[in-house]
Protein backbone atom coordinates (compact mmCIF):
# COMPACT_ATOMS: atom_id res chain seq x y z
CA UNK A 1 0.00 0.00 0.00
CA UNK A 2 1.71 3.18 -1.02
CA UNK A 3 -0.44 5.33 1.08
CA UNK A 4 0.99 7.42 3.45
CA UNK A 5 -0.82 7.55 6.69
CA UNK A 6 1.11 10.11 8.69
CA UNK A 7 0.52 12.35 5.37
CA UNK A 8 -3.20 11.69 5.50
CA UNK A 9 -3.41 12.28 9.28
CA UNK A 10 -1.47 15.73 9.09
CA UNK A 11 -3.23 17.33 6.00
CA UNK A 12 -6.57 16.41 7.06
CA UNK A 13 -5.93 17.62 10.51
CA UNK A 14 -3.88 21.01 9.27
CA UNK A 15 -6.85 21.74 7.25
CA UNK A 16 -9.55 21.13 9.84
CA UNK A 17 -7.49 23.47 12.24
CA UNK A 18 -6.91 25.92 9.52
CA UNK A 19 -10.77 26.36 8.35
CA UNK A 20 -12.69 25.49 11.28
CA UNK A 21 -10.50 26.35 14.52
CA UNK A 22 -8.18 29.31 13.54
CA UNK A 23 -5.38 27.89 16.34
CA UNK A 24 -1.91 28.11 15.18
CA UNK A 25 -0.48 24.66 15.28
CA UNK A 26 2.82 22.67 15.26
CA UNK A 27 2.96 18.98 14.05
CA UNK A 28 5.42 16.87 15.54
CA UNK A 29 6.91 13.50 13.85
CA UNK A 30 5.16 10.37 14.13
CA UNK A 31 5.36 8.54 17.13
CA UNK A 32 7.44 5.12 17.68
CA UNK A 33 5.66 3.85 20.95
CA UNK A 34 1.97 3.20 21.15
CA UNK A 35 0.24 5.48 24.02
CA UNK A 36 -2.26 3.56 26.33
CA UNK A 37 -2.35 5.51 29.10
CA UNK A 38 -4.52 9.17 29.68
CA UNK A 39 -4.88 11.26 32.68
CA UNK A 40 -7.80 14.42 32.64
CA UNK A 41 -8.23 13.59 28.88
CA UNK A 42 -10.74 13.26 26.37
CA UNK A 43 -10.83 10.76 23.55
CA UNK A 44 -12.73 10.95 20.45
CA UNK A 45 -12.82 7.29 18.78
CA UNK A 46 -14.55 6.71 15.16
CA UNK A 47 -14.47 3.64 13.58
CA UNK A 48 -14.60 2.98 10.25
CA UNK A 49 -15.02 0.25 7.53
CA UNK A 50 -15.31 -0.45 4.08
CA UNK A 51 -11.92 -1.35 1.51
CA UNK A 52 -10.18 -1.03 4.65
CA UNK A 53 -11.29 -1.46 8.15
CA UNK A 54 -10.00 0.89 11.55
CA UNK A 55 -10.52 2.89 13.80
CA UNK A 56 -9.68 6.95 14.35
CA UNK A 57 -9.18 8.42 17.99
CA UNK A 58 -7.82 11.97 18.91
CA UNK A 59 -6.88 11.85 22.26
CA UNK A 60 -6.57 15.67 24.34
CA UNK A 61 -5.46 16.50 27.32
CA UNK A 62 -8.63 18.83 28.88
CA UNK A 63 -6.38 21.98 28.50
CA UNK A 64 -6.31 21.58 25.15
CA UNK A 65 -9.74 19.88 24.51
CA UNK A 66 -10.93 23.04 26.22
CA UNK A 67 -8.67 25.23 23.75
CA UNK A 68 -9.90 23.68 20.97
CA UNK A 69 -13.64 23.34 22.31
CA UNK A 70 -13.51 27.48 23.33
CA UNK A 71 -11.71 28.36 19.55
CA UNK A 72 -14.59 26.29 17.66
CA UNK A 73 -17.69 27.94 20.03
CA UNK A 74 -16.39 30.87 20.61
CA UNK A 75 -16.35 30.84 24.36
CA UNK A 76 -14.29 30.39 27.40
CA UNK A 77 -14.56 26.61 28.72
CA UNK A 78 -13.44 25.15 31.68
CA UNK A 79 -15.66 22.22 32.53
CA UNK A 80 -16.13 18.73 30.44
CA UNK A 81 -19.50 19.21 29.46
CA UNK A 82 -21.83 18.14 26.77
CA UNK A 83 -19.92 21.54 24.07
CA UNK A 84 -16.63 19.90 24.69
CA UNK A 85 -17.34 16.15 24.24
CA UNK A 86 -19.67 17.63 21.09
CA UNK A 87 -16.33 19.01 19.55
CA UNK A 88 -13.76 16.45 20.00
CA UNK A 89 -16.46 13.99 18.97
CA UNK A 90 -16.87 16.11 15.75
CA UNK A 91 -13.41 17.09 15.45
CA UNK A 92 -12.94 13.18 15.08
CA UNK A 93 -15.53 13.07 12.33
CA UNK A 94 -13.84 16.12 10.38
CA UNK A 95 -10.32 14.83 10.65
CA UNK A 96 -11.37 10.85 9.51
CA UNK A 97 -13.76 13.22 6.65
CA UNK A 98 -10.69 14.59 5.39
CA UNK A 99 -8.36 11.29 5.35
CA UNK A 100 -11.97 9.54 3.86
CA UNK A 101 -11.30 11.87 1.29
CA UNK A 102 -7.62 10.85 0.63
CA UNK A 103 -8.41 7.34 0.87
CA UNK A 104 -10.65 7.71 -1.76
CA UNK A 105 -7.73 9.57 -4.35
CA UNK A 106 -5.78 6.22 -3.66
CA UNK A 107 -9.08 4.70 -4.60
CA UNK A 108 -9.86 3.12 -1.24
CA UNK A 109 -13.26 3.32 -0.44
CA UNK A 110 -14.31 4.08 3.17
CA UNK A 111 -17.83 4.50 5.75
CA UNK A 112 -17.70 6.08 8.80
CA UNK A 113 -19.40 4.91 12.27
CA UNK A 114 -20.44 7.28 14.70
CA UNK A 115 -18.61 8.98 17.16
CA UNK A 116 -17.87 7.73 20.95
CA UNK A 117 -16.57 10.29 23.64
CA UNK A 118 -14.28 9.02 26.50
CA UNK A 119 -13.40 11.18 28.92
CA UNK A 120 -11.96 10.62 32.77
CA UNK A 121 -9.76 10.68 35.19
CA UNK A 122 -7.89 7.60 34.32
CA UNK A 123 -8.28 5.54 31.67
CA UNK A 124 -6.43 3.37 29.15
CA UNK A 125 -7.34 2.31 25.55
CA UNK A 126 -6.09 -0.78 24.08
CA UNK A 127 -6.58 -1.67 20.39
CA UNK A 128 -5.83 -5.46 18.93
CA UNK A 129 -2.11 -5.92 18.49
CA UNK A 130 -3.16 -6.83 14.59
CA UNK A 131 -3.45 -3.66 13.80
CA UNK A 132 -1.00 -1.17 11.89
CA UNK A 133 -0.58 2.36 14.51
CA UNK A 134 0.33 5.50 13.85
CA UNK A 135 0.08 8.29 16.19
CA UNK A 136 1.08 11.56 15.42
CA UNK A 137 1.50 14.81 18.24
CA UNK A 138 0.50 17.98 17.15
CA UNK A 139 0.88 21.24 19.90
CA UNK A 140 -0.89 23.80 20.39
CA UNK A 141 0.28 26.59 23.27
CA UNK A 142 -2.15 24.54 25.64
CA UNK A 143 -0.46 21.18 25.42
CA UNK A 144 0.22 18.57 22.99
CA UNK A 145 -2.80 16.37 21.08
CA UNK A 146 -2.58 12.72 19.59
CA UNK A 147 -4.57 11.48 16.27
CA UNK A 148 -3.94 7.87 15.86
CA UNK A 149 -4.89 5.92 12.98
CA UNK A 150 -5.82 2.13 13.76
CA UNK A 151 -5.44 0.01 10.83
CA UNK A 152 -6.48 -3.60 10.42
CA UNK A 153 -4.06 -5.74 8.70
CA UNK A 154 -4.81 -6.28 5.15
CA UNK A 155 -4.18 -10.34 4.48
CA UNK A 156 -5.07 -10.36 0.35
CA UNK A 157 -2.58 -7.57 -0.11
CA UNK B 1 -35.87 -3.24 14.16
CA UNK B 2 -36.20 -4.75 17.23
CA UNK B 3 -32.46 -3.97 18.97
CA UNK B 4 -33.74 -5.37 22.25
CA UNK B 5 -34.24 -8.89 20.92
CA UNK B 6 -31.37 -9.02 18.36
CA UNK B 7 -29.05 -8.05 21.46
CA UNK B 8 -30.72 -10.41 24.03
CA UNK B 9 -30.38 -13.35 21.26
CA UNK B 10 -26.83 -12.59 20.17
CA UNK B 11 -25.71 -12.94 23.58
CA UNK B 12 -26.99 -15.18 24.68
CA UNK B 13 -26.00 -17.32 22.00
CA UNK B 14 -22.40 -16.45 22.29
CA UNK B 15 -22.37 -16.82 26.05
CA UNK B 16 -23.95 -20.69 25.69
CA UNK B 17 -21.27 -21.75 22.81
CA UNK B 18 -18.10 -19.64 22.89
CA UNK B 19 -17.69 -18.22 26.52
CA UNK B 20 -20.18 -21.40 28.33
CA UNK B 21 -21.03 -18.96 31.35
CA UNK B 22 -25.01 -19.07 32.60
CA UNK B 23 -26.08 -15.67 31.76
CA UNK B 24 -29.48 -14.15 33.13
CA UNK B 25 -31.15 -11.14 30.87
CA UNK B 26 -32.21 -8.06 32.90
CA UNK B 27 -34.74 -5.47 31.80
CA UNK B 28 -33.53 -2.64 29.33
CA UNK B 29 -32.04 0.70 31.21
CA UNK B 30 -34.60 3.59 30.47
CA UNK B 31 -31.68 5.92 31.29
CA UNK B 32 -28.27 5.14 29.43
CA UNK B 33 -25.19 4.45 31.72
CA UNK B 34 -21.79 6.64 30.88
CA UNK B 35 -20.17 6.83 33.45
CA UNK B 36 -17.83 3.51 34.51
CA UNK B 37 -15.46 3.04 37.49
CA UNK B 38 -12.80 0.46 37.11
CA UNK B 39 -14.28 -1.51 33.98
CA UNK B 40 -13.33 -2.45 31.11
CA UNK B 41 -15.68 -1.50 27.95
CA UNK B 42 -15.15 -2.97 24.44
CA UNK B 43 -16.12 -1.00 21.70
CA UNK B 44 -16.99 -1.61 18.07
CA UNK B 45 -18.44 0.64 15.20
CA UNK B 46 -21.08 -0.34 12.41
CA UNK B 47 -20.56 1.33 9.03
CA UNK B 48 -22.56 1.73 5.85
CA UNK B 49 -26.52 1.98 5.19
CA UNK B 50 -26.63 1.81 9.48
CA UNK B 51 -24.13 3.24 11.11
CA UNK B 52 -23.55 3.08 15.08
CA UNK B 53 -21.75 1.29 17.48
CA UNK B 54 -21.84 -1.54 19.79
CA UNK B 55 -20.26 -1.63 23.22
CA UNK B 56 -19.68 -3.69 26.14
CA UNK B 57 -19.60 -2.39 29.67
CA UNK B 58 -17.97 -5.09 32.65
CA UNK B 59 -16.46 -4.42 35.93
CA UNK B 60 -13.23 -5.52 36.49
CA UNK B 61 -14.64 -8.74 38.39
CA UNK B 62 -16.89 -9.85 35.70
CA UNK B 63 -14.32 -8.83 32.60
CA UNK B 64 -11.89 -11.22 34.26
CA UNK B 65 -14.37 -14.22 34.93
CA UNK B 66 -15.61 -13.99 31.09
CA UNK B 67 -12.15 -13.48 30.28
CA UNK B 68 -11.48 -16.75 32.47
CA UNK B 69 -14.04 -19.25 31.23
CA UNK B 70 -13.23 -17.70 27.70
CA UNK B 71 -9.87 -18.45 27.85
CA UNK B 72 -10.10 -21.60 30.08
CA UNK B 73 -7.23 -19.92 32.57
CA UNK B 74 -7.83 -18.40 35.59
CA UNK B 75 -7.14 -14.38 35.22
CA UNK B 76 -6.10 -12.34 37.96
CA UNK B 77 -5.66 -8.67 36.80
CA UNK B 78 -6.73 -7.22 34.23
CA UNK B 79 -4.50 -7.44 31.50
CA UNK B 80 -3.73 -7.91 27.86
CA UNK B 81 -5.80 -10.82 27.57
CA UNK B 82 -8.48 -9.78 29.53
CA UNK B 83 -8.92 -6.69 26.98
CA UNK B 84 -8.70 -8.86 23.95
CA UNK B 85 -11.28 -10.74 25.69
CA UNK B 86 -13.49 -7.94 25.41
CA UNK B 87 -12.71 -6.53 22.53
CA UNK B 88 -13.33 -9.47 20.84
CA UNK B 89 -16.62 -10.44 22.34
CA UNK B 90 -17.81 -6.58 21.17
CA UNK B 91 -16.82 -8.06 18.36
CA UNK B 92 -18.95 -11.72 17.96
CA UNK B 93 -21.43 -9.62 19.20
CA UNK B 94 -21.10 -7.09 16.13
CA UNK B 95 -20.55 -9.49 14.12
CA UNK B 96 -23.98 -11.26 15.30
CA UNK B 97 -26.16 -7.84 14.59
CA UNK B 98 -24.51 -7.54 11.52
CA UNK B 99 -26.13 -10.90 10.24
CA UNK B 100 -29.42 -9.59 11.33
CA UNK B 101 -29.06 -6.13 9.98
CA UNK B 102 -27.72 -7.72 6.47
CA UNK B 103 -30.84 -10.16 6.50
CA UNK B 104 -33.50 -6.95 7.22
CA UNK B 105 -31.86 -5.46 3.84
CA UNK B 106 -29.27 -3.49 5.84
CA UNK B 107 -25.65 -3.18 4.35
CA UNK B 108 -23.09 -2.77 7.39
CA UNK B 109 -19.48 -3.52 7.87
CA UNK B 110 -17.29 -3.05 10.93
CA UNK B 111 -14.81 -1.25 12.00
CA UNK B 112 -12.06 -3.19 14.38
CA UNK B 113 -12.53 -3.26 18.11
CA UNK B 114 -11.13 -0.96 20.89
CA UNK B 115 -10.78 -1.53 24.36
CA UNK B 116 -11.26 1.33 26.87
CA UNK B 117 -10.40 0.04 30.73
CA UNK B 118 -9.56 2.35 33.94
CA UNK B 119 -10.36 3.72 37.27
CA UNK B 120 -12.95 6.04 36.06
CA UNK B 121 -14.20 7.53 32.94
CA UNK B 122 -17.06 8.36 31.06
CA UNK B 123 -18.29 7.22 27.27
CA UNK B 124 -20.92 9.24 25.41
CA UNK B 125 -21.68 8.40 21.38
CA UNK B 126 -22.43 11.73 20.40
CA UNK B 127 -24.64 10.26 17.49
CA UNK B 128 -28.85 11.35 17.57
CA UNK B 129 -28.81 7.72 17.23
CA UNK B 130 -31.75 5.07 18.24
CA UNK B 131 -30.04 3.03 21.74
CA UNK B 132 -30.59 0.30 23.83
CA UNK B 133 -28.77 -0.95 27.16
CA UNK B 134 -29.25 -4.16 28.42
CA UNK B 135 -28.00 -5.23 31.43
CA UNK B 136 -26.97 -9.54 31.79
CA UNK B 137 -25.97 -10.90 34.84
CA UNK B 138 -23.23 -13.60 35.31
CA UNK B 139 -22.43 -15.10 38.91
CA UNK B 140 -19.19 -12.91 39.10
CA UNK B 141 -22.01 -9.86 38.53
CA UNK B 142 -23.61 -7.31 35.66
CA UNK B 143 -22.46 -6.31 32.73
CA UNK B 144 -23.79 -4.26 30.17
CA UNK B 145 -24.30 -4.38 26.51
CA UNK B 146 -25.33 -1.27 24.80
CA UNK B 147 -25.65 -0.73 21.14
CA UNK B 148 -26.64 2.73 19.73
CA UNK B 149 -28.03 2.80 15.56
CA UNK B 150 -29.15 4.88 13.12
CA UNK B 151 -29.57 4.75 9.41
CA UNK B 152 -27.23 6.43 7.53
Amino acid sequence: MDLDLQKQIIDSTQSVFDTMLMLPMTTGTALSEKVYNFKDSISGMLGFAGDIQGMLTIHCPQEVAFAITGALLGMEVDEVDEDVKDTIGEMANMVLGGIKEGFLEHGIQINLAVPTILAGRSYRVSGMDDATWTTVPFHLDEGQFLVELKLKDRKNR
Amino acid sequence: MDLLKNITEATTEIFETMIMLDITVGDPLEENVSSFKCSVSGVIGLAGTCKGMLAVHAPDDVAKAITSSFLGMEVEEVNDDVTDAIGELSNMLAGNIKMVLDEAGKDVTLSIPSCIYGEEYSMDCVADAEWVVVPFTIDAGTFLVELQIKSA
